[in-house]
């Protein structure tokens, strides 16, 4: 019964790694994955997601595809952002805290600024005035 | 690939999933019902067959654990599709996605090998250190498969 012991092994490390990755690149959930200075993002959006677990946006910013992250669909249809309020091909700028590992094109947005509009989905996270 | 992943997202039950401030919710808390379930079934299957709770008898204690594993496994099966469908292309191309969904066919693979080992046994309380490596290999897959599912939320 040598094989199953070499199959617990494998698995374990395998389960060791996931977790390793894991902590290594934190996101979606809460804030630990990303800087705590404000990060400005401005693009072109390719791919707008308005729902759960939470709201999207893809951004093209000179060349570079980037994932504007939000709050989950309540909040982020509460601050006004809606699938009718922006469009593929919209100018926008991303307000918030990018991640934390630098080759990442990743960020969560706290504030929205599109069609000459601004949408707080983090109000309470937003750079003071 | 792509398009049948892209056509259950356009599903009308899929979209209104995606919307619902209360349906979705329900579904996730459904979801850790099931995997709670399911684990805790497995897990004490798991420990009878390796040594514990000795004065329980096995056949007995294994046959009504391994309904409830089934029923908590198909309620995972149908809450955890629920929840992949909203975003499926996003979820079919995440590494630690692919990886629960394998240690769940490793963990199905190890049961069959399991089950296999009984009929051999010619009943239904196998013994011995091949039922024992079993059971442990079937802890070690179901708690991995629990600890990726989580991570998805988060890589």
């Amino acid at each position: 019964m040598q094989s199953p012991f070499n199959g617990i092994r494998s698995v374990t490390l395998a389960a060791a790694a996931i977790l390793a990755a894991g902590t290594a690149a934190y996101a979606h959930h809460g804030w630990s994955w990303t800087e705590d200075g404000f990060f400005e993002l401005k693009g072109r959006i390719t791919a707008i997601y308005i729902g759960n677990p939470h709201a999207t946006l893809d951004v093209d910013a000179e060349g570079e595809a980037w994932r504007v992250e939000m709050a989950p669909p309540s909040r982020t249809i509460a601050a006004g952002f809606t699938e009718e309020v922006a469009k593929v091909g919209d100018e926008v700028t991303a307000i918030g805290n990018r991640s934390l590992d630098e080759k990442e094109k990743r960020m969560k947005a706290v504030r929205i600024i599109v069609g000459g509009k601004t949408y707080d989905v983090y109000p309470d996270r937003v750079p003071p005035a | 690939m792509d398009g049948l992943l892209a056509g259950i997202e356009q599903l009308a039950l899929v979209k209104g999933l995606k919307a619902s401030f209360v349906a979705y919710p329900i579904v996730n808390a459904l979801h850790i019902m099931s995997i709670g379930a399911l684990l805790t079934s497995v897990m004490l299957m798991d420990l009878r067959v390796i040594g514990a709770f000795r004065s329980l008898p096995q056949a007995a204690f294994v046959a009504l654990l391994r309904r409830v594993a089934f029923c908590a496994f198909a309620g995972a099966l149908v809450t955890g599709a629920l929840l992949f469908s909203v975003r499926a292309r996003e979820y079919a191309a995440m590494p630690v996605f692919l990886a629960k969904m394998g240690l769940i066919v490793l963990a199905g693979v190890n049961f069959l090998a399991f089950m296999r080992l009984c009929r051999a046994g010619g009943g239904e309380e196998p013994a011995g250190g091949g039922a024992v490596a079993l059971a442990g290999l079937s802890l070690v897959l179901w708690m991995s498969v629990l600890f990726a599912g989580r991570f998805i939320g988060f890589l």
